[in-house]
């Protein structure tokens, strides 16, 4: 096992594996930018090392320096995280050429399953169903011709990208060339590579992924899937397991199908193979494979009883997994929720702010993975997810009213967030039948504005009794034991 | 004592005066019997007309944040300026930034008619898409901003006239 490891990332994914290896025995260094110098990660980790201004390209992406990093500090091994560098295969290749361990897998497999033409190709080898579509040739008069094969609607895509960019949805034949400039213009500015594929476009699919975890001994196994259709604007915002949709037989199909596509590239550690659903049919099929540790894998740890990021620290360090396919079973249900720093009744809008209070919520199958504690900042630097609360119920009913519960027990002071929208969307009753697709969130709750326009009275009063802040229309005030006087012996808020 | 509040376009007065061991509360036109039970910094807790309940707050400069039974709530002085106002210049409407951002792209040209509401550029901040949105119907007067750009927070993107 590793003696040191630095975790080239921030934020809540930083603290979480700064966790696995103090469990582990492991030192851990943390690396932070300017604004981070306070961050919670650096305070919980062993050791930290300052990297660079702000901006994330001058710290966390700045490869060279987390790698000369690690080796001043004596650190055996980087773990990247999500996001950042984690999928970035040159990196990877520059810590193992500095004689480091990069905990994930090779890069020739992150590169295989980077290029989604090359993975669609190599699925379709392997015999895992993928989405009808087209990779090769992407001048136009190829597109065109594509495109009446594949049939419309369809999806434009870029090769190397990810999170919507590049991606455009095409209704008629009209519209191809124009859509495909779009997509074109944004892939190369987003990813540098301006290469297009063309999929059959599956109104109201399911998103449903498959995590997968496998040894540098061969062994590879699933842990079941995650439901994420919960999103907005391809970000995802609701992830729950098992999925509502699944039947076991499909499960079971799937699984096989992720396990299968691991194999085809040689994967090794954690990752996790993505899959549309048509609803209609129950067909499914292989969209993409994250080769990195996601977000929302809480969930499965809840479920299956597993710690994935230990396990990365631990197959990494070259240990055989010590269990096989047949012995991982699903108990319960799991929720996760992000709660990020945006103004949903105000389009969205991305937040900053302090966080002048926040009171986590506790209690049996309750867990929050935060980034942040009382008196941090969220800064315009980095993405604006502040924590997930993630919750396990004995089943799907129990973890929502779980959910709700520690949803409204969260408070969360200085910077407006997404909770109340949280909050309505786990009330719906759709959400309860299960029944919902990728764009269901934008459809249902467009234009959505929080439950309470007004100040309530009570409200009021508290904000009365508490620090007075407006200008009292009557100045002089005789009264001993009125508030405002007694505000200053009690030194209420700051 | 009276007070004061705007939170978002909303004014809100609260009249609160001792009354034996507690307060009373009149709020448009009701009134409310209040006792403290306890106060710690930033937890407030009261009987409100007979019913307990617990207040977290926090001072922002000027701004109070108040959450309670789950919902969070902001409170500022009156005639607060709302956080990102167009303004208004021989007729046209500026449409601004609201925060720090990179221009990613401009869905519209000069001369083009739009409606309100309709997406005019996209911004990114925070590894976040911002829609920029028309805040009325119009002709667009001037792009002051284009693809690749970084812009600050309330600078102005586009004009829109008549």
């Amino acid at each position: 096992m590793f003696t040191k490891v630095l975790i080239a990332n921030r934020g809540e994914i930083a603290v979480r594996i700064i966790r696995a290896c103090r469990e582990l025995g492991i030192t851990s260094v943390a690396v932070y930018s300017d604004a981070d110098r306070r961050a919670l990660h650096v305070r919980l980790a062993d050791e930290a090392v300052h990297i660079g201004p702000a901006l994330a390209g001058e710290s966390y992406l700045a490869g060279q320096k987390l790698i000369e990093a690690a080796l001043a500090a004596n650190a055996q091994a980087i773990h990247p995280g999500y996001g950042f560098l984690s999928e970035n295969a040159d990196f990877a290749r520059d810590v193992q050429k500095a004689g480091l361990v990069f905990i994930g897998p090779s890069p020739d497999a992150m590169e295989a399953m980077g290029d989604k033409g090359q993975a669609r190709s190599r699925m379709l080898a392997a015999g895992v169903p993928v989405v009808p579509g087209y990779q090769g040739l992407d001048d136009d008069s190829a597109l065109e011709r594509a495109a009446v094969q594949v049939g419309f609607p369809l999806l434009i895509k870029a090769v190397a990208g990810g999170g919507g960019k590049g991606m455009r949805v095409v209704r008629q034949p009209e519209e191809l060339l124009e859509a495909a400039a779009a997509a074109r213009r944004e892939a190369l500015h987003a990813f540098s590579d301006g290469r297009l594929i063309i999929e059959r476009y599956i109104p109201h699919a399911r998103h449903i992924e498959f995590q997968v975890l496998a040894d540098q001994h061969g062994h590879i196994v699933h842990c079941f899937e995650r439901e994420c259709s919960l999103q907005r604007r391809h970000q995802k915002i609701v992830e729950e397991t098992p999925s509502p949709y699944l039947t076991d037989a499909l499960r079971a199909q799937m699984g096989m199908a992720a396990v299968a596509a691991a194999r085809t590239v040689g994967y090794t550690n954690a990752g996790t193979v993505e899959f549309i659903v048509d609803p209609r049919t129950g067909d499914f099929y292989f969209l993409e494979m994250n080769t990195r540790l996601q977000v929302e894998h809480p969930v499965t740890e809840m479920t299956v009883g597993l710690d994935l990021v230990q396990w990365q620290l631990r197959i990494a360090a070259g240990e055989t997994l010590s269990f096989n396919q047949a012995d991982l079973t699903q108990r319960g249900h799991a929720i996760e929720c992000r709660l990020y720093a945006e103004d949903p009744a105000n389009n969205f809008l991305p937040a900053t702010g302090p966080l002048l209070t926040f009171a986590e919520p506790s209690g049996p199958g309750v867990r929050l993975d935060s980034g942040y504690t009382s008196g941090d900042a969220v800064t315009i630097h980095y993405d604006p997810l502040i924590a997930k609360l993630i919750v396990w119920g004995e089943d799907r009913p129990a973890a929502m009213r779980r959910m709700s519960a520690a949803l409204r027990e969260t408070v969360l002071l200085g910077v407006t967030h997404n909770g109340q929208f949280l909050q309505d969307v786990l009330a719906d009753s759709q959400f309860a039948a299960g029944d919902f697709y990728t764009t269901w969130v934008e459809e249902r709750f467009g234009g959505w504005l929080p439950p309470n326009c007004g100040l309530p009275p009570e409200v009021l009063i508290a904000a009365a009794l508490s620090q007075p802040l407006a200008v009292p229309v009557n100045s002089s005030e005789p009264d001993p034991y009125s508030p405002w006087r007694a505000a200053n012996r009690y030194r209420l808020g700051q | 004592m009276h007070f004061r509040y705007q939170s978002g376009q909303q004014l809100s007065d609260i009249t609160l005066e001792r009354a034996g061991d507690g307060y009373q509360a009149v709020i448009d036109g009701q009134t409310y019997a209040v006792e403290v039970i306890d106060q710690q910094p930033g937890i407030l807790s009261l009987r409100i007309s007979g019913r307990p309940m617990t207040f977290y707050w926090a001072q922002d400069g000027s701004r109070k944040w108040i959450s309670q039974g789950g919902c969070t709530y902001w409170l500022d002085p009156p005639a607060q300026r709302g956080s990102h106002p167009a303004g208004e210049v021989d007729g046209s409407t500026a449409v601004c930034s609201p925060m720090p951002a990179q221009v990613r792209a401009v869905q519209v040209a000069s001369g083009d008619l739009v409606e309100r509401g309709q997406v005019l550029m996209l911004l990114e901040a925070m590894k976040m898409e911002i829609q920029i949105k028309a805040p009325t119907a119009g002709t667009v007067k001037k792009l002051l901003a284009e693809a690749g750009q970084t812009v600050d927070r309330d600078q102005t993107l586009i004009e829109i006239g008549e």
